[in-house]
């Protein structure tokens, strides 16, 4: 009798561990997906904040990391930066330049900024890693890099899609984003002008995701906390 | 002094706010007319250059942009210009060149002391830079720490971390430390200036020990010499312990030479018969025995055999009559020793026919027609002879002789075709004969003839010719090279009526192939001449030695007869044989 208990405790216990195994294989978060004596069992939106938060750094970090490693091995000596044409193909959206601005837009106009952005970016990023795969001698790093950051970035679309539902509360705004055309230039037969262009959108690229960050901090402090992180 | 040009040593943001840009004037300033050197910058999306708003605020040779002029993730371009010319120019956009302030308001409290009042655990706090936004979330920092002992050179540092506060674990109570911070931002990789140095005492708060500034440290002296004499006591008790097991797990034995199967000692005190069946095991010694001495005949023993058991010596053994009665060769005992097949040089017939290892059958008949050609006398039962002989026609034998070899290769010259009638004799007697002992002869062998034939050294003296002169006597009949039973030698039939054929058949006889000793060479040669009958020199101690006839290797071989000096003595010869007693008596 007791060998059969021990064996059923243990038959418990190994289903539990691999349900807890399954459910937290995510590692970007190990917050709880339902809060006990939740009906609905939704999360609430200081964790989805909390989520959107860690991703967009995370993207950021990545993109960072993709942009001073290709710095380092391809741009070298070819005085890409002093080109200061650097015109990103997001321009066209008015995001906030400065604390001031970002602090007196309203947040729902924030969000679908991030979201225009979050979704001008798809396309670029699906391109991008499968152009640096091509790349003559490119590095593992980037190329991981490229394609964790194509995925990190849906993710995070659908997180903010999320957080728009719970927050928005008139009508639901327009789908703004900025349609891209830069995947002729990435595939230019002249090196050089190739390599310009890709320099261009990593550039372009890191530069997006630390504003899509820098936002949904100033948004999670001023939601969620109230302006006192 | 170097010519140095205007150059923009850095532009930085302290807050992502605003920005300030400095350059160096360079040292050709004074030269010539004096230049006023400006600071131009562009945005990416104008294309205007615009002069520098704030020459003031950031200090000399700087330039500051104020919140209204900075837009975070645009492009600016500045240039350090004179009327005329460019001397440098800067491209960036403001998140790039973020380098916090540090941080602010260091203190520290004191988490706890170890038991002895030596260690203790402070919490050190600080606020962050008053000039960036943490609160909004505009701009995330994170820290780093460094501390050390007031009398150090070395800074330790921390891990960075977001958070305003850090332990510090276990810092000596009696001593001072200084702790300083710096700040960046969270996904740069440069740190801004450091904080101020905060001074940590623990005698300001009344727990410094003074006394407890000794501090123990490990007794490293005293481990080693306990810890090398623990091992020494070990490995002494180790050696001196009477467990094998223990000792040998520690101090393996090293593995000395050794030939698989034999044991060393039985070697040095072991039997001569042990030894040699254990090394007869093995084939390779086996092969060269072999391979060594072909001429010489295996002597098996027949340990099996109580009465051997008896013996004391092998030599006794290998002479004694009882072995040789008892020995296998005889009525067709057959066992697996071999011996029989290795032992009867003297009647191979017989040997074969008795015995079935001696490949008796086969042989024999190659024998018959060996013989055709060569001259063998072996041992002849003369019992029968008389019965044979008149069986045979001598003219037939020499015909059969004869015809097959014009040059007959008698060795025994003296019995001419008398030579033949014994042997065919023998022939005929192959089935009846019953030998009754087998002796063990040993030849040595003194050359070899370019014919292949065989020369045994000594051995008997000559008594070829002796033994034509002298007759039918009953003992001491000695031919050379015949064995001769007694019968044949009562009846003394083949000496006397052949001695006309002697020289022509010994001229052949040195001439032809066949088996000679030297001796009976030189003996006979010497006897042609002289014609007395010398008594046979019996005394004189010569081996016995047998002629080869056929090599049978490796069951044996097949002697030629060969004529003892029978000494003066009774020399009974059964049936031709000598016995080895007989043998030791002639022997020396």
């Amino acid at each position: 009798m007791s060998a059969k208990g021990a064996s059923l405790k243990g038959l418990l216990l190994v289903a539990l561990l691999v349900s807890h195994m399954l459910l937290t294989k995510e590692g970007v978060t190990s917050l709880p997906i339902c809060h006990s004596g939740s009906a609905n069992c939704q999360l609430t939106l200081e964790e989805l904040f909390d989520r959107a938060v860690k991703l967009s750094h995370y993207i950021h970090y990545l993109s960072s990391e993709m942009f001073n490693e290709f710095d380092e091995r391809y741009a070298q000596g070819r005085g890409f930066i002093a080109k200061a044409v650097n015109s990103c193909h997001t321009a066209s959206l008015t995001t906030p330049e400065d604390k001031e601005q970002a602090q007196q837009i309203h947040h729902e106009d924030l969000l679908n900024l991030i979201l225009g952005v979050l979704r001008s970016w798809n396309d670029p990023l699906i391109h991008l890693a499968s152009e640096v795969q091509r790349m003559k001698e490119a590095p593992e790093t980037i190329l991981w890099k490229a394609v964790e950051i194509e995925e990190q970035n849906k993710r995070l679309l659908e997180g903010m899609e999320k957080i728009v539902g719970r927050v928005h509360t008139g009508e639901v705004e327009n789908d703004i984003h900025t349609p891209w055309d830069g995947l002729p230039s990435l595939q230019l037969d002249d090196e050089d002008s190739r390599l310009f262009a890709f320099y261009n959108l990593l550039h372009c690229l890191r530069r997006d995701s630390h504003k899509i960050d820098n936002y949904l901090k100033v948004l999670k402090c001023r939601l969620i906390h109230d302006n006192n992180c | 002094d170097l010519l140095q040009w205007p150059q923009i040593s850095k532009c930085r943001s302290p807050e992502m706010e605003t920005f300030s840009c400095f350059w160096t004037a360079g040292n050709f300033y004074n030269l010539t007319v004096p230049r006023i050197l400006q600071l131009l910058y562009k945005k990416s999306n104008e294309e205007d250059w615009k002069e520098c708003p704030d020459y003031i605020t950031s200090g000399q040779n700087s330039c500051y942009f104020n919140a209204s002029y900075t837009s975070v993730w645009t492009p600016y371009c500045v240039q350090l210009a004179s009327k005329n010319e460019v001397y440098d120019k800067k491209c960036f956009s403001v998140d790039e060149i973020v380098l916090p302030d540090p941080p602010v308001h260091l203190n520290w409290t004191l988490l706890n002391t170890s038991q002895t009042g030596i260690h203790g655990d402070i919490q050190v706090r600080w606020d962050p830079p008053p000039t960036a936004d943490v609160r909004k979330g505009w701009i995330t920092l994170e820290y780093e720490l460094q501390y050390k002992e007031v009398n150090e050179t070395k800074w330790k540092e921390l891990k960075p971390r977001l958070s305003t506060m850090v332990p510090l674990y276990s810092l000596k109570t009696a001593r001072d430390y200084e702790i300083r911070i710096r700040s960046r931002q969270r996904t740069s990789e440069k740190f801004g200036e450091f904080s101020e140095i905060l001074y940590v005492s623990f005698s300001q708060i009344g727990i410094g020990c003074d006394h407890c500034t000794e501090e123990v440290e490990f007794p490293w002296f005293l481990v080693v010499v306990f810890g090398v004499c623990g091992l020494a006591v070990t490995v002494i008790s180790i050696m001196l312990s009477k467990q094998p097991r223990l000792k040998m797990l520690i101090f393996p034995p090293v593995p000395v030479p050794k030939i698989k199967g034999i044991d060393p000692d039985l070697l040095k005190k072991g039997k001569l018969d042990e030894v040699n069946s254990i090394l007869a095991c093995h084939d390779n010694y086996k092969t060269q025995l072999y391979s060594d001495d072909l001429w010489v005949e295996f002597i098996e023993l027949d340990i099996e055999d109580p009465d051997e058991k008896n013996r004391a010596s092998d030599t006794d053994r290998l002479l004694s009559e009882d072995h040789l009665k008892s020995h296998s060769c005889l009525g067709g005992k057959d066992d697996d020793s071999g011996r029989a097949s290795c032992c009867e040089p003297d009647i191979p017939e017989t040997d074969f026919s008795a015995s079935d290892t001696c490949d008796a059958t086969s042989d024999s008949d190659q024998f018959k027609k060996a013989t055709e050609k060569e001259e063998d006398l072996l041992c002849l039962d003369r019992q029968d002879n008389d019965e044979s002989l008149p069986s045979l026609t001598n003219t037939d034998l020499h015909h059969q002789h004869r015809n097959t070899q014009p040059e007959s290769s008698h060795l025994w010259a003296p019995f001419g075709d008398n030579i033949e009638s014994p042997r065919l004799s023998v022939h005929t007697q192959i089935s009846n004969q019953n030998s009754l002992t087998s002796t063990d002869f040993y030849a040595q062998v003194s050359d070899i003839t370019p014919a292949g034939r065989v020369v045994l050294s000594p051995g008997q003296k000559s008594k070829l010719g002796r033994a034509q002169r002298e007759g039918c006597a009953e003992q001491n009949f000695t031919m050379d090279n015949t064995y001769f039973c007694e019968a044949d030698v009562k009846k003394c039939i083949a000496v006397t009526p052949h001695e006309e054929s002697e020289p022509r058949v010994q001229e052949q006889g040195y001439t032809e192939d066949g088996y000679f000793t030297t001796e009976s060479l030189t003996t006979t040669v010497a006897n042609l001449g002289a014609s007395t009958a010398a008594p046979p020199s019996s005394e004189t101690p010569v081996a016995d030695y047998t002629s080869i006839h056929i090599v049978q290797s490796p069951q044996g071989l097949v002697l030629n007869a060969t004529a003892l000096p029978v000494p003066d003595k009774e020399f009974n010869m059964s049936c031709g044989y000598v016995s080895t007693d007989q043998l030791n008596k002639i022997m020396p």
